[in-house]
């Protein structure tokens, strides 16, 4: 069993191969978000998109010495003996040698320049590239960040070129732009330029949802619960039947959840985004899910009830992914709740019954619905971010590279490889990988999804091809339910100080408050002295950085 | 021996400077490697404690360790006016406290216990054995905890059930885990740090142990009025070696033990840095060497009374 489940686990990454950074990890923690300077805070400085568009209008693609232009397709330069080092992460496949990997080596030669690649190890990337950064040295000319940089703390470091003065070498990044207006807005700093190409993530499908064991349902006579109260019921017939037909009533675990997800499942039934953490409604009003003084309040006794009955397990806190696969391939639990990817690539082929169908398999359903309808929260599309540095010996030319590794060819490439090798045209015109390429290892070495070295986007085509039918078609079904996260901000140095000094501490409240109230070794009559201490930890003042920063990204978007 | 004493450290200052340097040349040698180790890699970066006092720009580099704008104590006050501070300041103490009543002793019984054995191959069999588990790293250590703790199959729990006693969530009750570090700190390194008491119990000279048993001692009499006084100063050293690290809990294990259910009693100065400072985007470097440096400040306070007090009491100190 062992055996199976490593190479389930493997064969996992087939679809985070596609959807790679997806959230292979735990569930993000609430938007603990953004930061960066005092002097934003005039409606001139607003983070408007003017100077970008007027920059973009105004871009002028600019000749070689040998006459050569550059137009968004290879190459970028018909230069000889060109070279761009590159600072960036290895692959999450300890097997996989990305630099050399035929997607990767195809990008680089065609676009005739060498690169000089500097690789730092992706489970260490950020935590040894922020000192490197701090120093001032990236020591390289394209660098891949090791955050976000919400804070827009590189870009006001001066570590950074405004990619701006570069537009006109880049047709690829600035026909994005204009097609994509949120992203632009979310991409442009208070000073007006653009200092970052990113990668992208699917922002809707293949999201965290609820998963049922169908053959379970099946024999409970029950159809997926769309209620809270109906998937209570569930729980309890779950826990007092022998489910899995080994004569013992007692070893089934109804549902097998881990803390994290707990605010993704049962929030949205309360009208809380717990995921995000603040929240703004259709007015425009932005509060903090986990002060909610109503909704939260009945999502704990909620959750409280559940830990009470024993349908939400003792060791809820400590659960974790491999614990959960365990039990599926024990046959013992009948839900879970986890990053789409896992439906069919890691829990259902654990599953001693699956066949390959839906009817043998955990299987996504939709958010449930209590007072308020459920949902299920998306992602924020930008992904990992690629900078030029100040000190890129040839800048013009970095600039020509990310716009070439983000062009649509190149999307292709990362997308579903090279045609003929890893997949094939069917007659209909329609794609699916080859032989070769439906085998995960031999796809990851081939470099599919180098989201770790290029600007790569998700592709939610190439991943319905991968997983197996039933799940695309459940992915299909329940993108109707996934809502817009909390949008991506840059903040001013005064708001990054604000929050850095008070989220902490409001952090560690919420978060040791809900274990507590959940299990009850905190009484829910004290959830009014909760949320004063949340006050007296100065979350009114984090509250209205928020709005101020929803305000901005609204103007920035509307215009 | 006096007179020649005196008589030597009368020429040595009748010596210029320059002659006794150029006399002792070679040994003066031997130490520039010892004085550079010791300059480059603490006195310089100890002059980075600058940091605590201004904010830190990332992305300037080491010169901006000491052009940063300047902010005072705000670093400090910041940490101070938490509302977990005491918290922290307690549980961080606590935790040493406690590993310290319980697993400072238990190496010194050790080591005293396993010299009395006559039998050199059961000895070191045993000396092996407990000192073993010392090389398991504190990841593994932590998950063998966690394992053996569970609610849901945990050996512990099992034999509780077994015994008719319900199954406790250990690793989720802040009672519980005071008591589960220190156990297993205790026992994870008990075995290694007795290797110095049982060579200072081997340092004792043999005569002094057939002098006794000439005068009718028995074996407690001697570990009582013998072995115990031996080892008196190297007890001292070490216990004010470990009253220096009271205020600095070892920040993998607790990171690696405690979830949000047991920040009460787990939640230590350590961990709330790292979620502070160092987990932040971008991290705090300069709130991160404030509290360092007001960690490292009360830990010189302790050694340093500690040591006062070892003097008075014992006469036996480290400086």
């Amino acid at each position: 069993m062992k055996k199976r489940i490593v190479a389930m686990l493997l064969a996992s990454s087939m679809v985070v191969a596609s959807l790679a950074g997806c959230g292979g990890g735990a569930a993000p923690a609430p938007a603990q978000t953004p930061a960066a300077d005092t002097q934003t805070e005039t409606p001139a400085q607003e983070n408007k998109t003017e100077k970008v568009d007027a920059d973009i209008e105004q871009a002028e693609a600019t000749a070689e010495e040998s006459g050569y232009v550059y137009e968004g397709t290879a190459p970028i330069t018909q230069e000889a003996g060109k070279t761009i080092k590159i600072l960036a992460e290895t692959s999450n496949y300890t097997n996989v040698d990305i630099k050399n990997a035929e997607i990767v080596k195809k990008v680089v030669a065609d676009s005739g320049v060498a690169v000089d690649w500097d690789l730092v190890d992706y489970n260490n990337y950020q935590d040894s590239v922020t000192p490197r950064l701090s120093t001032g040295q990236a020591n390289a000319d394209i660098v891949l960040l090791p955050d976000q940089d919400t804070n827009q703390t590189y870009i006001k470091s001066g570590l950074f070129q405004p990619l701006n003065q570069y537009f006109g070498s880049m047709p690829n990044f600035t026909k994005w732009l204009q097609d994509n207006p949120v992203m632009k807005a979310e991409l442009t700093a208070e000073d007006g330029n653009i200092y970052y190409v990113p990668g992208t993530n699917v922002g809707k499908d293949y999201q965290p949802c609820l998963m049922y064991n169908v053959v379970w349902l099946e024999k409970a006579g029950m159809s997926a619960p769309k209620t809270l109260d109906e998937f209570v019921e569930l729980l309890k017939y779950f826990k007092e039947n022998d489910m899995n037909d080994n004569g013992d009533k007692n070893d089934e675990i109804p549902m097998s959840i881990m803390k994290d997800f707990l605010p993704y499942m049962f929030g949205p039934a309360f009208g809380l985004d717990l995921v995000s953490g603040f929240q703004a409604d259709a007015n425009g009003n932005v509060t903090y899910a986990y002060a909610d003084s109503e909704n939260y309040r009945k999502y704990l006794e909620f959750l409280n009830g559940l830990y009470k009955d024993g349908l939400l397990e003792q060791e809820f806190t400590s659960l974790d992914r491999d614990k959960v696969i365990e039990r599926i391939s024990n046959d013992l639990t009948g839900v879970a709740y986890d990053f789409s990817w896992a439906m069919s690539m890691m829990y259902s082929n654990v599953l001693p019954y699956y066949d390959g169908t839906a009817d043998k398999a955990f299987v996504g359903a939709a958010p449930l619905s209590g007072e308020h309808e459920g949902f299920y929260v998306g992602r924020v599309e930008l992904g990992n971010m690629f900078a030029i540095s100040q000190g890129a010996s040839d800048p013009e030319l970095c600039a020509k590279f990310l716009d070439y590794a983000m062009s649509d060819a190149c999307q292709e490439l990362y997308q579903w490889g090279i045609e003929g090798e890893s997949y094939q045209i069917n007659a209909d015109g329609t794609r699916e990988f080859t032989e070769k390429g439906k085998d995960n290892d031999w796809l990851q070495q081939f470099g599919i999804n180098p989201s770790f070295v290029f600007p790569a986007q998700q592709s939610v085509a190439s991943t319905d091809v991968l997983v197996a039918d039933w799940h695309a078609k459940s992915n299909a079904e329940l993108r109707q339910y996934v809502v817009d996260p909390w949008p991506f901000i840059y903040a001013t140095d005064a708001e990054s100080d604000t929050i850095n000094t008070y989220m902490t501490d409001i952090q560690t409240k919420v978060d040791e408050s809900s274990a507590a109230f959940i299990t009850g070794t905190r009484p829910l009559t004290e959830f009014d002295a909760y949320i004063g201490e949340l006050d007296s930890l100065n979350l009114p003042a984090v509250t209205d950085i928020r709005k101020q920063q929803y305000e901005r990204y609204l103007k920035a978007l509307n215009g | 021996m006096a007179k020649k004493k005196s008589q030597s450290a009368y020429t040595e200052k009748k010596l210029p400077l320059k002659k006794r340097i150029y006399r002792d040349r070679y040994l003066l040698c031997m130490m520039v490697p010892v004085v550079i180790f010791f300059a480059v890699f603490c006195y310089f970066p100890m002059t980075g404690l600058i940091m605590a006092f201004n904010k830190y720009r990332i992305g300037s580099g080491i010169k901006g360790v000491y052009t940063s704008p300047f902010v005072g104590m705000q670093w400090f006050n910041q940490f101070f006016r938490s509302v977990y501070f005491f918290r922290l300041v307690r549980n961080t103490f606590l935790l040493q406290f406690w590993s310290l009543i319980i697993g400072f002793p238990i190496p010194i019984l050790f080591a005293v216990a396993v010299t009395q054995i006559r039998r050199k191959p059961i000895q070191k069999t045993v000396q092996v054995a407990t000192y073993l588990p010392y090389f398991i790293s504190t990841v593994v250590v932590c998950g063998m905890i966690n394992n053996f703790l569970s609610p849901s199959g945990g050996i512990v729990n099992q034999m509780l059930n077994r015994f008719g006693i319900e199954s406790i969530n250990f690793m989720n009750l802040p009672e519980w885990f005071r008591r589960i570090y220190v156990i297993s700190g205790s026992w994870q390194s008990f075995g290694f740090n007795s290797i110095i008491f049982v060579a200072a119990i081997m340092g004792i000279s043999p005569d002094l142990y057939e002098a006794m048993r000439v005068d009718g001692a028995n074996r407690r009499q001697i570990i009582w009025h013998l072995v115990l006084p031996s080892i008196r100063p190297t007890i001292i050293l070490l216990l004010i070696m470990t009253l220096g690290s009271m205020m600095s809990v070892g920040f993998e294990k607790v990171y690696l033990l405690y979830n949000t259910a047991v920040y009460e009693t787990a939640d230590v100065i350590q961990t709330y840095v790292y979620r502070q400072g160092i987990g932040t985007s971008p991290p705090n470097y300069s709130f991160a060497t404030a509290v360092g440096l007001f960690n490292s400040v009360i830990n010189f306070a302790i050694v340093f009374v500690a040591n006062r007090i070892s003097r008075k009491v014992t006469d036996t100190a480290i400086w």
